[in-house]
C-alpha cells in the first residue's frame, strides 16, 4: 500500500491569504493512503525541501504530493528533490492551488478552501497510482542555427561558433548587417555604427565554424529540441555567386531604376544590385521582379546572333561581367535551392522594422520634407543618398529649422500600443548630431514623455538640452504643407498651457518599431506565439528571458520586442550561451511522459497513426498483422493517440487511464 | 482666485528669439539649460498659489523657445517674493529665483517694468530705502529710539555715496531713476 506524503505551500501570502492551510493539511492527513501531511511557509526553498526529502528518507513516504503553485516553474524542483532524497522522481504529483485556486478566488476564502481540498484529493487519488518511470536520453547534434543577420544574430553566431560549434546564420536579405547597417550613429556613446559593425560582418563572414546563408529563409523545421530537421529555402540570386566578385560592374551597366530599399527608397538601386557597399557577401542578386530583360530576352534564354558580326548580343549586365557571373542564358530555378540543416538548438533574431510614414495622414507624409527618424539617419550617414551631405529632399538645401515627432505609430490604440523603447534616444541622438555639426540649426522635439532609462543615456538627454535643442510636451496635432516648401507644425505645448505653431524645413517622424514581416509565420514553424503585439514570446519575463516554451528554441533581440543595440547584444549573448548548454552537454533528458502500444491489444486500425501531430506513429506488419509502433524520440506526450483508441492499447505514461480516472472521481465526489 | 491667461490665442515658435536663452544666461540665470521642467520649483512657489500666469518653471521654458513678447507682456515676474524656495527645492540646481531675476534685467531694458518699481527707485535714491515710512519718526520716538534710524536717512555722506554707486549703475544708464532733489518723498509710504 503506497505512502503518500502530502506538502502544502502558504507561498508566503499568496496561498495562505485566500486558503485556510491549516483545514486543508488536516483534510489531507485523513485522505486515504496519505501517511503524513505538513505545510510550510514557502515549501521550494531549502528548509521546505527539506522536510520532503526526511521523511522520504525516514520511509514515512514512498509518494509526494505537493499543493502550491504551478507545475510550469516548480515541478523541476521538486522532482529533483524527491530523486536526491532516493526516490523515483516521478512519483511525484502537484496540485496548483495557487494560479488555479487561491488567486483565482481571491476574495471567496471560504471557497478557495473548499477547492484547495478537492484539487489535494484529486492529486492523492493520482498518486497512488504512480509508476516509477526512467528518464531517456539523446544524443545533440552539435550544430546551431540562426535566424537572421543583424547585430544580435552575428553575436549569437559568433559566440557558438568560438566555442567550437557549428553555426548556419541564415539571412533573408542579400546581406547581413540587418538595420544597424543603415544607422549613421549610435547612442549613448556616438560610436560610427559603420566603424563598429562591419568588422563584426567581416568576422562573421570568415569565420570557419559559421555558414552564412544569405538571401535565404526558413521553409520548414521538423524534429525536436536537441535534433532539428530545418529546411532553409536559398532564393534564386541569377548571379553565379562562385564567380561574382563583388567589382559593381553589372551593376553600373544596368538601366533599370527602382526605389532603394536600403537607403527607404530615397534614391534608386539597379535590377542587379548588391545591398550596399560594405555587404557581407559583397555579392550582386538580380531582382528578377524589377529587371528590363534588356533586349526582350527573359532570363534563360540564348541570347540572339548579330546578323553581321555573328556574335551573340549580351545584356549590359552580362557584357559588363568580367568573370562569367552574370550569365542570362542559363536556365536558373526560380524556385532557388532548398538546403537542409541539421541542428541542435536554434536562435531567433529577426529583428525589427521601422512603420513606414505613409498611415499618418495628419503628418503631411506626401511632403518629400516630411521623413521617417530612419530616413534622417540614412541623409545623415556617409554611405546614404547624399554621402552625409545634410540636405533636405526636396530641394537640396540645408533645413535650419528641424521639429521632431515623437511616438508616431506607438502608444497608439490604432497602430501599436508599446512604446518603441528607442526612439526618445535616437531623437535626441540625431538632433545632437546636426547640432554639433551645424549649431545654427534650430531643433524642435515635440514629445509626450521623454523616457531616457539607461546606462548613460539620462546624461545623454541633459547634453542635448544643453546644447540648445528645444524639448516641447505636447504630441503634434498635424503639419501641414505651406508655399515654399516649408511645413507648419501644429501642437499643444503643455509647459506653457497653449496652443504653438512652428514652421520647419523638415519633419522627422519618429515611427513606430514593429515585428519583422513573417515574424508570426517563423514562429509557426518553429511552434512559438506571438503576444498581442507581434513580437515573440519569451517563456518567463524576468528568469527565462531568452527561451521560449519549445525547448532548444531561443530568441534575442528586436524580435522579442523593441529594444537598443546595447540591450540586443546582451541578450543574443545571453541566448547563445542558453543554446550552448544542451549542445555542450552531448545529450539531453527526454521525460518518459510518452505513448506506449500494447501489441497484443492492438487491432491494426491506423486511427492513432492519422491523429498523431508529430508523424510519430506508423502501422508496421508484424507476424503478418499490422501492428501500431510509436518512435519514442518523435513522441511529444500530447496523449491525443491515447485517448482516440477504440481498443484502449495505448497507454500515456504519466496520465493512465486509471492515474486519470482517480483524480475525476476524487474531483467529483 | 480666477487663473490669468498666460498666453492668449496661437504662440508662434517661428517668431521665438533664439537669443533670449543666451541673454537670461549672462544676467545671472546661468544654469538655465539644466532645467528638464520638472515642475518641483512651481510646487514651492507662492506665484502660482496667488494664480499668476508666469512663474519659475513657466519663464523657464518660455526663455528657452524664446518667448520674449509673451514674457514682456505679462507682469507676474514682478510679483516674485524672492522667497527663494524655487532654489531651495530645484533638483537640477538651475537657481529659477535667479532666473526670474534676469528674466527682470531683460525687462527692464526694455522698459517693460511696472510704474510701482519707479516709485521705488525713487525712494531708493532719495532716502536709501526702496521703502521708505516717513511717518515713523514718531512711533520710534515713542520707544526710545533715535527718530532716524541709523541708515542713510541719518547721514548725508553715506546718501551722498549711495547716489554716487546708484548713478553709475546700469539702471541709471537707462534713465529710469527719477533722481530729483525732492528729499524724503511720501508717496512711497506704506
Amino acid at each position: 500500500m503506497p505512502r503518500i506524503g502530502v506538502y502544502i505551500c502558504h507561498c508566503g501570502e499568496n496561498i495562505a491569504g485566500a486558503v485556510n492551510v491549516e483545514e486543508v493539511r488536516k483534510y489531507a492527513e485523513q485522505l486515504p493512503e496519505v501517511a503524513i501531511a505538513r505545510d510550510y511557509l514557502f515549501m521550494c526553498s531549502d528548509p521546505g525541501q527539506e522536510l520532503i526529502k526526511q521523511d522520504i528518507r525516514a520511509g514515512l513516504v514512498d509518494r509526494v504530493v505537493v499543493a502550491a503553485c504551478t507545475p510550469r516553474t516548480h515541478e523541476p524542483i521538486f522532482r529533483e528533490a524527491v530523486a536526491e532524497a532516493g526516490l523515483n522522481k516521478y512519483l511525484f504529483e502537484m496540485a496548483n492551488i495557487r494560479d488555479q485556486d487561491s488567486w483565482a478566488h481571491w476574495h471567496d476564502k471560504e471557497g478557495a478552501t473548499a477547492k484547495a481540498k478537492k484539487l489535494v484529493a484529486s492529486a492523492v487519488a493520482k498518486a497512488a497510482f504512480l509508476e516509477p518511470l526512467e528518464d531517456r536520453f539523446v544524443e545533440v547534434t552539435p550544430a546551431a542555427l540562426v535566424v537572421g543577420g543583424g547585430v544580435a544574430g552575428m553575436f549569437a553566431a559568433l559566440d557558438l561558433a568560438g566555442m567550437g560549434y557549428q553555426v548556419y546564420l541564415v539571412e533573408k536579405n542579400p546581406s547581413i548587417g540587418g538595420n544597424m547597417a543603415k544607422l549613421d550613429k549610435t547612442f549613448p556613446t556616438n560610436d560610427c555604427s559603420a566603424c563598429i559593425l562591419t568588422p563584426v560582418m567581416v568576422r562573421v563572414g570568415t569565420h570557419p565554424k559559421i555558414k552564412l546563408l544569405t538571401y535565404s529563409e526558413v521553409e520548414s523545421v521538423e524534429g525536436s529540441f536537441g535534433n532539428f530537421k530545418v529546411k532553409v529555402r536559398r532564393k534564386q540570386t541569377y548571379i553565379d555567386w562562385d564567380k561574382c566578385t563583388g567589382c559593381g560592374d553589372c551593376v553600373n551597366a544596368c538601366p533599370a531604376r527602382i526605389p532603394n530599399e536600403f537607403n527607404e527608397g530615397m534614391d534608386n538601386r539597379r535590377a542587379v544590385y548588391i545591398e550596399f557597399p560594405q555587404a557581407v557577401p559583397k555579392k550582386a542578386v538580380v531582382d528578377l521582379e524589377h529587371c528590363l530583360n534588356c533586349g526582350k530576352r527573359t532570363i534563360g534564354t540564348a541570347p540572339r546572333i548579330h546578323s553581321k558580326t555573328g556574335k551573340p548580343i549580351l545584356a549590359p549586365c552580362e557584357r559588363a561581367c568580367k568573370t562569367g557571373a552574370c550569365d542570362r542564358s542559363k536556365a536558373y530555378d526560380p524556385e532557388g535551392e532548398i538546403i537542409e540543416l541539421a541542428v541542435g538548438t536554434i536562435i531567433v533574431t529577426t529583428g525589427y522594422r521601422v512603420m513606414d510614414k505613409a498611415p499618418f495622414k495628419e503628418y503631411s507624409p506626401q511632403s518629400p520634407n516630411v521623413v521617417t527618424a530612419m530616413q534622417l539617419e540614412r541623409i545623415l550617414s556617409a554611405t546614404g543618398p547624399t554621402a552625409g551631405h545634410f540636405e533636405r529632399p526636396s530641394d537640396k538645401e540645408k533645413p535650419k529649422t528641424i521639429a521632431f515627432v515623437s511616438c508616431v505609430g506607438s502608444r497608439d490604440k490604432r497602430h501599436h500600443t508599446y512604446c518603441s523603447k528607442v526612439c526618445c534616444m535616437y531623437m535626441l541622438k540625431e538632433a545632437r548630431l546636426i547640432k554639433e555639426k551645424y549649431p545654427e540649426t534650430d531643433i524642435y522635439i515635440f514629445f509626450i514623455d521623454v523616457r531616457t532609462a539607461g546606462k548613460d543615456f539620462e546624461e545623454y538627454y541633459n547634453y542635448c538640452r544643453n546644447l540648445g535643442i528645444k524639448m516641447l510636451r505636447g504630441r503634434v496635432g498635424g503639419v501641414d504643407e505651406l508655399p515654399g516648401d516649408r511645413l507648419r507644425v501644429r501642437a499643444y505645448d503643455v509647459d506653457l498651457g497653449a496652443p504653438v505653431e512652428l514652421e520647419a524645413d523638415l519633419v522627422v517622424l519618429a515611427t513606430a518599431i514593429e515585428p519583422a514581416p513573417g515574424l508570426a509565420e517563423l514562429g509557426r514553424k518553429l511552434g512559438i506565439t506571438c503576444g498581442s503585439e507581434g513580437f515573440l514570446k519569451e517563456m518567463h519575463t524576468k528568469l527565462y528571458p531568452v527561451e521560449t516554451p519549445v525547448r532548444g528554441v531561443y530568441i534575442a533581440g528586436c524580435a522579442q520586442g523593441p529594444k537598443d543595440i546595447p540591450e540586443a547584444v546582451s541578450q543574443a549573448r545571453a541566448a547563445s550561451s542558453a543554446a550552448a548548454v544542451p549542445l555542450t552537454f552531448g545529450k539531453i533528458v527526454v521525460e518518459p511522459l510518452i505513448s506506449e502500444v500494447n501489441q497484443r491489444k492492438c487491432s491494426g486500425c491506423g486511427t492513432c497513426e492519422k491523429l498523431c501531430p508529430y508523424s510519430a506513429i506508423k502501422l508496421v506488419e508484424d507476424k503478418g498483422r499490422l501492428r501500431s509502433h510509436i518512435d519514442e524520440a518523435l513522441c511529444a506526450g500530447c496523449g491525443v493517440c491515447a485517448a482516440a483508441c477504440p481498443s484502449g492499447a495505448i497507454t500515456l505514461h504519466g496520465f493512465t487511464n486509471a492515474q486519470i480516472s482517480a483524480q475525476i472521481k476524487a474531483l467529483a465526489s | 482666485m480666477s487663473e490669468m491667461q498666460a498666453v492668449t490665442g496661437v504662440v508662434n515658435l517661428s517668431a521665438g528669439d533664439p537669443a533670449l536663452a543666451g541673454e537670461i544666461r549672462e544676467l545671472g540665470g546661468a544654469e538655465l539649460l539644466e532645467c528638464i521642467q520638472c515642475a518641483k520649483c512651481a510646487a514651492a512657489c507662492p506665484m502660482v498659489l496667488a494664480g499668476f500666469s508666469f512663474f519659475n518653471k513657466k519663464v523657464i521654458h518660455a526663455i528657452l523657445l524664446g518667448l520674449r513678447e509673451e514674457l514682456l507682456d505679462d507682469s507676474s515676474i514682478w510679483a516674485c517674493q524672492s522667497c527663494n524656495r524655487c532654489t531651495e527645492v530645484c533638483p537640477r540646481e538651475v537657481n529659477p529665483f535667479e532666473v526670474v531675476q534676469a528674466m527682470r534685467r531683460v525687462a527692464i531694458r526694455e522698459f517693460a517694468l511696472p510704474t510701482l518699481s519707479v516709485e521705488g527707485l525713487k525712494s531708493l535714491y532719495d532716502t536709501g530705502h526702496a521703502v521708505y515710512l516717513a511717518g515713523a519718526g514718531n512711533t520710534r520716538a515713542k520707544v526710545g529710539l533715535p527718530e532716524k534710524p541709523p541708515s542713510t536717512v541719518a547721514s548725508k555722506k553715506a546718501l551722498q555715496e549711495l547716489q554716487t554707486i546708484i548713478r553709475n549703475s546700469a539702471l541709471a544708464d537707462l534713465g529710469i531713476i527719477p533722481m530729483g532733489e525732492t528729499g524724503v518723498s511720501e508717496t512711497c509710504e506704506v
